[in-house]
């Protein structure tokens, strides 16, 4: 064969079903599981690939709205707000779609905006968003000019970001942004709260399932009923408090019945019978929920959409209003239709899959550039949680959680976003499909580990049975949906910066003369390691101290800003205090947030380079290390390669481990100290999204022969390219970086490589089964697999720097792709072709 | 030999290698050692042939004498030389050196020595980092080399003392060893994996450079004395050699009736070439590849032969 054969990744015999599928595609055949969904195959055939649409609506009426209600009670202006919206807002029904629900008028992949948050973006988003890089979407000439001159100037001077941006000390501040606006982020000390609302959060949705908007509005009122008629707190905070949860019941409600005209209307005008039943059978399940309970699979599933869809309307949480524990929620409603013949698993499947394509319509817009940065490719996780345990502790899997599965193999797009709980007691059956899923080669479900969260979260204000009972929301975080309470985004602070400013005596490459840190002594004459370290933790400790007193001042600001009564009214604390879910401080409630290390592998493997040959074996001095970072390692290779072959995190390797742990020390001790302070566990976390890109932007070349401007290690992954002793090293170093004996961590987001070929067959199942539950066992938080082959392999060869952790099956073990020649690669492609013929 | 005794003996051990997941059962170290006797052409571990340490290049890992250059003053042969802005090696004197001074200095990892005397405790200490891999699938330990039991004593050192911590241990094996040793090793051992590679024993020498009557008694006097001991059989399908039906059919005889073996075709493969080149050492195979589906058709053959489906 020659090599331009072997390029080709149809020549592998081995392929992920995914793989399948694309290649598939590309030769123009039908998809194999177009047949047996034939629906959602129709509706995404209509806005596959289309560039998003920005829909004012939302803006426009919510505007109008604030601006006649000033000075009201906040919550009260909200719903006000709501309730004009849901009067107002076109309601647009999708050709073949099932459930009802959308958030505009526009169809196909659209975002809606949300001034009050950053509004005072909006001039900028308008003219750049169509031509952006990341996240383009389009916005009518029509459209621009009601954002210009009805939504953007009213909220000139009163948007979250300003106050906030206004609030911050001139220390904080310049560790924040770069210019005094606060437009332009600096990527040190990062603030996130001003592109969402609040961080991930997963609604009680069961509630509505089970007692309907309207059960909740009766609730309001008995409690305005029983009001103490004197008390000026009832009068002044609870009344306007349930008069706002009233309306925003009011509102939905008459949102979904707006929905069910429409559908009676176009039923009429449909002259197919078998789509004009469907319409009216929408109709007819939009009349009852969500303000009734549910009686059935479809009003369950519809009664959850409105809901999920309203709460877009209400606010901006930043791509993650989860969806909580569906195969939970949703099986009585599914077992009972089943056993009585009402529906099959194939229409059960449908139905779902029409909700994953309204979530794939509906993109979460970003318009500020640091917004966009954060979340390339329109990425927005709706996690539906799957597995786990019950409230007593017994494994909840049921049949609706094979069938969530199922679905992930065979509907198309990446949507919705699946988490697999696993813990001590997973069935077989259960980690097995689990295993197939991953092997499809998409990289779900995500793991997310019961051991390590469950004890956790009892341990930190949540009862065993709300701990037991949690969720997963946003890409690797938790919640318990009655306990937690809101937070603002977290603080995502570029410990790789800290690490420059430690050898450049508090200032970066990248900010010149700017002096942003302390002004450290010069590393040069430092006599020993513990001098030197002590330089890195005066820079650490710095970013803490504005990481945290950012913090503060976000969490305060926020209240003053938002609020949320119709997620208010689907929880528990709120209803009972009769207080807005963005109050700071909710009584008996746990905040649980989270500040982010980024470039953990970064700087553990820099210090390490350092303790090593400066220190230890006096090998090369510090004058030597600093001027081959200013020179971006040109002309110094030779000790590029010296600092690459020191201790690395992600290899199970004890001196590189014990410097992350220390790292890792400092971070929960100063957090276990301070979140009194804050009244919130604002707990360190080790998840960058695609944000270590741009963090990396912002730092100079660094001691682990990193170069300026190279993406950060990210999140609790090594350093590219560092981990070379395999998956099980990276687990296990994974564990001894943390420190146990401290409650005051959130998640650690962990990315494996495998291709199809390491996995393959039922042993391949087998041995990814046994993986997992070694990381169950090492009570690691989250885990997720990439299976790829052939393209990955190929793009491998052309860029090994990027693809360094690809592991592929050689002879009698695996190995690094990239560290076999270019020949073996090719050998390696030939001969995965022998193997199956 | 007590346990404190089996920990201090030393080895030449040229690599340790993790989450192996295709030779024996689960999740597994392979410890691989130097020396063995056989000189297979197709040898894909040619750095494991030698019992001693052993110097190698690896050019495209090195960053050129011109930004780096460091390995030239190390040795103390003087027989590193800037070629043109290329390295240039005189090997005359690698095989007497014991310092591999530079090893040490290059930078780059592209001047290996293969083989680094280790103690049981040592090894075992690396294999134990995933202990918790092993007893969630089932795996453990394989050694393998070169020939494992070339080293004997340190060899069956390991093993005692890994099933002392309850490791589990496996072997890949070429059966050219001295029965004794194959016999003290076996009973440390949870899983053999033995190779025949050829019946016909001057077949065997033109391929491996040793006749095979050892190799065989061994396998016989193992499957006897050891009847219950899971015992899998391995021929690396090399083309032109063991590839054609008959040599099949003589496997699959020699290995009717035994119940506690199960047989496994491996299709030749290149992987070797790579290191050939970093020893400086002609690969005998040149360029020939497999047929398609002859390991395949060599299975089915054994199987056939000896009544397994």
């Amino acid at each position: 064969m020659s090599v331009t054969e072997y390029m080709n990744p149809e020549q592998c015999a081995c392929h992920s079903p995914q793989e399948d599928r694309i290649f598939a595609k590309s030769r123009h055949e039908k998809d194999k599981y177009e047949d047996t969904h034939k629906r959602v195959f129709k509706m995404i055939e209509r806005f596959d690939g289309q560039t998003p649409v920005i829909d004012v609506e939302r803006a426009l009426y919510f505007t109008q709205s604030m601006a006649k209600t000033e000075g009201q009670p906040l919550v009260l202006r909200w719903a006000k707000a709501l309730m004009h919206i849901a009067k107002n807002i076109s309601v647009s029904i999708d050709e073949d779609q099932l459930l009802l629900g959308r958030a505009g008028s526009k169809l196909g992949r659209y975002g809606i905006l949300y001034p009050e948050l950053d509004g005072d973006f909006l001039d900028i988003a308008v003219r750049d968003l169509p031509t952006r890089e990341q996240s383009p979407a389009t916005i009518s000439a029509e459209d621009a000019k009601i954002v210009m001159e009805e939504i953007a100037p009213y909220w000139k001077g009163k948007t979250y970001h300003e106050d906030l941006n206004n609030g911050l000390p001139e220390w904080v501040h310049k560790l924040t942004y770069v210019d005094p606006e606060g437009l332009i982020s600096r990527f040190v000390v990062n603030e996130t709260s001003s592109f969402r609302s609040s961080i991930q959060w997963v609604p009680d949705y069961e509630k509505i399932l089970v007692r309907g908007f309207n059960g909740i509005k009766a609730e309001a009122q008995a409690k305005i009923d029983a009001l103490d008629i004197d008390s000026p707190v009832a009068q002044a905070e609870k009344k306007p408090f349930l008069d706002a949860i009233i309306l925003v019941c009011d509102a939905i409600v008459l949102w979904a019945h707006r929905y069910a005209e429409e559908a009676r209307r176009q039923a009429a005008a449909c002259a197919d019978p078998v789509r004009k039943a469907e319409l009216l059978k929408m109709a007819e399940v939009a009349d009852k929920v969500p303000a009734e309970p549910a009686t059935n699979f479809y009003e369950a599933v519809q009664s959850q959409w409105f809901t999920q869809m309203f709460s877009r309307i209400e606010q901006k949480t930043g791509t993650t209003v989860s969806n909580g524990r569906m195969d939970q929620y949703l099986y009585p409603f599914y077992k009972k239709d089943i056993e009585a013949g009402v529906i099959t698993e194939e229409s059960a499947m449908e139905l779902l899959e029409c909700m994953w394509v309204g979530m794939a319509q509906f993109i979460d817009m970003y318009i500020s550039p640091q917004g966009g940065a954060f979340n390339e490719g329109y990425s927005h996780w709706e996690a539906v949680t799957v597995g786990g345990q019950t409230r007593e502790g017994t494994d909840a899997t049921n049949d609706l959680t094979h069938l969530f599965l199922r679905s992930k193999r065979e509907f198309p797009l990446h949507y919705p976003d699946l988490a697999a709980r696993v813990h001590a007691l997973s069935p077989d059956d259960y980690l097995y499909d689990v295993a197939e899923t991953i092997k499809y080669g998409s990289g779900f479900p995500k793991l997310c580990n019961d051991e390590e969260v469950v004890p956790l979260y009892a341990s930190k204000g949540g009862t065993f049975e709300e701990a037991l009972d949690y969720a997963v929301s946003g890409c690797t975080e938790t919640r318990m949906p009655n306990r937690d309470t809101y937070t603002s985004g977290g603080c995502y602070v570029n410990f790789a910066a800290a690490l420059e400013m430690s050898l450049r005596q508090g200032k970066m490459k990248k900010y010149g003369d700017d002096q942003l840190g302390i002004a450290t002594p010069d590393p040069r004459t430092c006599k020993t390691w513990d001098e030197f370290f002590d330089i890195y933790k005066q820079q650490h400790e710095l970013f803490l101290r504005a990481c945290f007193t950012q913090q503060l001042i976000v969490n305060k600001t926020r209240e003053r800003h938002f609020a949320a009564p119709m997620l208010s009214a689907m929880h528990d604390l709120c209803m009972k205090h009769c207080l807005d879910l963005h109050t700071e401080h909710i009584p008996e409630g746990a905040d649980f947030g989270y500040y982010e290390f980024m470039g953990f592998g970064t700087v553990i493997d820099s210090l390490s380079a350092i303790k090593k040959l400066v220190f230890e074996d006096k090998r090369v001095t510090m004058d030597e290390i600093i001027k081959a970072l200013d020179d971006n390692w040109v002309g110094h290779e030779a000790l590029q390669q010296l600092v690459k072959s020191c201790p690395c995190y992600g290899n199970d390797n004890d001196y590189a481990d014990a410097i992350g742990k220390e790292l890792d020390r400092m971070c929960v001790e100063y957090t276990y100290k301070y979140n009194k302070d804050l009244g919130i566990n604002n707990d360190v976390r080790y998840v960058p999204f695609t944000s270590h890109v741009p963090f990396g932007k912002v730092v100079g070349a660094t001691p682990n022969g990193r170069v300026d401007w190279f993406p950060l290690s990210d999140g609790s992954s090594a350093s590219h390219g560092a981990d070379i002793n395999g998956p099980t090293a990276i687990l296990l170093s994974n564990f001894k970086t943390k420190n146990y004996g401290f409650r005051n961590r959130a998640a650690r987001l962990l990315n494996i490589k495998f291709t199809p070929k390491s996995v393959e067959g039922e042993a391949g199942t087998e041995k990814l089964v046994d993986f997992i539950k070694t990381w169950r066992d090492l009570k690691l938080w989250h885990l997720q697999f990439n299976v790829l082959n052939q393209e990955t392999l190929i793009a491998a060869q052309k860029d090994p720097q990027k693809y360094r952790n690809l592991i592929v099956r050689v002879a009698g073990y695996s190995a690094y792709f990239v560290d076999l020649s270019p020949d073996l690669q090719n050998d390696l492609i030939a001969r995965t072709d022998h193997d199956t013929i | 030999m007590s346990t404190y005794e089996d920990r201090k003996v030393k080895g030449l051990v040229f690599n340790i290698q993790k989450y192996s997941v295709h030779d024996g059962p689960g999740i597994r170290t392979i410890v691989f050692t130097k020396g063995c006797h056989l000189r297979c052409r197709w040898c894909s571990n040619p750095e494991s042939q030698s019992p001693k340490p052993q110097m190698a290049f690896n050019p495209g890992r090195c960053i050129s004498p011109a930004k780096c250059g460091y390995c030239i003053p190390a040795c103390p042969y003087g027989s590193i030389k800037d070629q043109g802005g290329n390295l240039d090696i005189d090997c005359t004197h690698c095989a007497d050196c014991t310092t591999f001074d530079c090893v040490k200095a290059c930078p780059a990892k592209s001047l290996i020595v293969y083989g680094e005397e280790r103690t049981v405790e040592d090894v075992l200490k690396v294999v134990a980092q995933d202990a918790m891999f092993y007893s969630r699938s089932g795996g453990g330990m394989t050694i393998s080399g070169g020939e494992p039991l070339y080293q004997g004593e340190f060899a069956v050192a390991l093993l005692r003392e890994a099933r002392r911590r309850r490791i589990k241990t496996a072997i890949e094996c070429c059966g050219c060893i001295p029965w004794e040793t194959l016999d003290a090793a076996a009973e440390h051992l949870n899983n053999i994996l033995f190779d025949v590679k050829h019946t016909d024993t001057e077949k065997h020498k033109w391929g491996t450079g040793v006749g095979n009557e050892l190799i065989l008694s061994n396998l016989h006097r193992l499957l006897s004395k050891y009847p219950d001991k899971p015992v899998l059989v391995r021929t690396p399908v090399i083309p032109g050699f063991n590839d054609d039906d008959e040599t099949a059919r003589a496997i699959g005889r020699l290995l009717k009736g035994y119940a506690n073996v199960s047989y496994e075709a491996l299709p030749y493969h290149r992987l070797g070439t790579q290191k050939h080149m970093f020893l400086g050492r002609e690969y005998l195979m040149g360029d020939v590849s497999l047929p398609a589906g002859r390991a395949e058709r060599v299975q089915a053959i054994v199987d056939e032969e000896r009544g397994v489906k």
